[in-house]
């Protein structure tokens, strides 16, 4: 399979009557956004704003982060099975706009969203103060269920950022990078004396507010499965979820997910990427023993020599990844796992909920309890109400002079578990 | 009947599954329902859901639910190992905030009960 991804960069983004991208600026019409957004009537109101890198500006409650991208040729469209039609995307050729992304925020569950800082210490630790953000806040109509508005704000953001993708279809990208992967005997042919490695990916799958989609499928109901390394480019996979900032992936982090790219770039050099297998982290612990199972199995079935893991969120999910390590472990497959840590606020507890002696190969993309001062910002996309709630905040969050002191919980990825972060461990 | 029992601390799964599931409602913090749970799996319960779900982190929210099994066997380490670690983690969580938004406290409880909702269908199906 074969995807050519062209990037076109953005330098700035402009309210403007219509929108159209030229010389690198988006222009965006809010009369036309508006439309696209409220086309759901779960949504009664929407405000629209930008945040740009070095402003001295915080967004929250942050839900979502979006790359918009087009699909120009090839089969299938972005985001299938939730936009698109449902059909196998990742060959052809896809445009994406860099240095920019549709921000969803909103107060859903209030309690449970992150912070993305565009300057001061805390934009350091998340990915996002480094891009051009259209923010855009959703209000819901009266007596609306939690996971409903999850749902409406969810779909209006990719609407958004399928409409802006759009806008780039007939451009010509500033840069150009292929990817291309083989089927199982193809690979085995044309590399045989490189290590058969695969991606294993966890996906968080709780319950509502809680799941991640798979070509419109919810991740909780389904078996583990394998994929195409490419698919993840044009969106097979978004998220659906209101779990803690700084380990949850945002659909950006699906979108350019790093293993799977740095995977790409070894592939044919160091080792054979074999192909990318979605597993899930449901609560019912027979679902996770069973998930784990298909995991270990098909890393057998595919005569892997190596996986990488990686896990979202914590706690519960722990349990899922030291399963998956175990098992594929014993399958005489060998495992690097991708997590996180919640190691105390001095750093001295264990850090994980689970541990077990085959998981001997771990990156860590940092200590969630870190705790992190963040100075007063002269201006709030969203709203500050919620910022005691949110996971990693407390009563003692907000302090006099408008400072907040937290734990690094509360930034949108700042200690993700793909390793899109700048922290980790030797 | 079904064949588990929930555990918890949250009024809202009293209301919403009050007569049609076996249930023990305990009015204690989220680290000793975890610690009821643990006296179940001692007296050989089966653990069925994660005494961990959810990623509202202990201490950012005082419900838990939690399923076991209402058959009786014998102790099985791997249920030790999970509610002992799970107890230790909880532990680890030293801040407790007093949550006493009310609109908060029926967030939390939704969550919690959107968790259990989430094994309910696993354990139905």
């Amino acid at each position: 399979m074969k995807l050519e991804m062209g990037h076109i960069f953005i330098k700035d983004i402009v309210f403007s009557d219509t929108s159209k991208i030229e010389d690198g600026v988006l222009y965006v019409s809010k009369a036309e956004l508006e439309k696209i957004v409220l086309s759901d009537e779960k949504l009664k109101e929407v405000s629209f704003d930008v945040a740009k890198p070095g402003e001295s500006v915080r967004i929250t409650p942050v839900k979502d982060v979006i790359e918009p991208r087009v699909k120009v040729e090839g089969e299938g469209g972005i985001f299938p099975g939730v936009i698109a039609k449902v059909g196998t995307v990742g060959s052809g050729k896809t445009y994406a706009l860099k240095g920019m992304a549709v921000v969803t925020a909103g107060k859903i569950v209030g309690f449970q969203e992150g912070i993305i800082d565009m300057t001061g210490p805390g934009a350091e630790y998340t990915p996002f103060s480094k891009l051009n953000n259209l923010v855009m806040v959703c209000e819901p109509i009266e007596d609306i269920k939690p996971h409903q508005y999850e749902k409406a704000v969810r779909l209006a953001g990719f609407r958004v950022a399928t409409y802006l993708g759009e806008l780039s279809k007939s451009l010509t990208p500033d840069e150009t990078k292929v990817y291309e992967t083989q089927t199982i005997m193809e690979g085995k042919e044309k590399y045989p004396d490189l290590p058969r490695v695969a991606y294993v990916q966890m996906l968080q799958s709780q319950g509502l507010l809680h799941d991640t989609y798979v070509y419109g499928v919810d991740a909780k109901q389904t078996l583990s499965t394998i994929m195409n390394p490419t698919e993840v480019m044009d969106g097979a996979i978004v998220s659906g979820n209101c779990v803690s900032a700084c380990d949850k992936n945002t659909t950006y982090h699906h979108l350019n997910n790093p293993v799977i790219h740095d995977m790409l770039e070894e592939h044919g050099k160091t080792l054979n990427f074999v192909c990318q297998i979605l597993t899930n982290e449901n609560v019912y612990l027979a679902d996770k023993e069973r998930s784990s199972d298909w995991t270990a199995k098909m890393c057998e079935m595919l005569d892997l020599d190596g996986v990488i893991v990686s896990q979202e969120g914590f706690g519960n999910p722990d349990t899922d990844l030291i399963m998956n390590c175990k098992k594929i472990e014993a399958k005489g497959v060998k495992t690097v796992i991708i997590t996180d840590e919640y190691a105390g606020r001095d750093g001295k507890s264990q850090s994980l909920a689970d541990a077990d002696a085959a998981a001997d190969a771990v990156v860590t993309g940092g200590n969630a309890n870190q705790v992190i001062i963040l100075p007063k910002l002269d201006k709030v996309i969203g709203t500050l109400d919620y910022v005691t709630k949110i996971a990693g905040a407390s009563d003692e969050t907000l302090r006099e002079d408008g400072s907040l002191e937290v734990e690094l919980q509360v930034i949108t990825g700042a200690t993700n578990e793909t390793g899109f972060n700048k922290l980790s461990a030797r | 009947m079904d064949d588990y029992i929930i555990i918890t601390n949250n009024p809202m799964v009293v209301e919403e599954f009050g007569t049609e599931k076996e249930i023990e409602f305990y009015d204690v913090d989220y680290e000793n329902i975890l610690v009821k749970v643990r006296d179940k799996i001692y007296k050989g319960h089966e653990l069925l859901s994660h005494p961990l779900s959810g990623s509202v982190k202990p201490g950012e929210t005082p419900y838990k639910s939690i399923m076991v099994s209402k058959r009786v066997g014998s102790l099985e380490e791997k249920y030790v190992k999970l509610i002992e670690s799970s107890i230790q983690t909880v532990g680890k969580f030293s801040f407790k905030p007093t949550i006493n938004d009310q609109k908060t406290l029926k967030d939390l409880q939704v969550v919690d009960r959107t968790l259990l909702n989430s094994a309910i269908a696993s354990a139905d199906a």
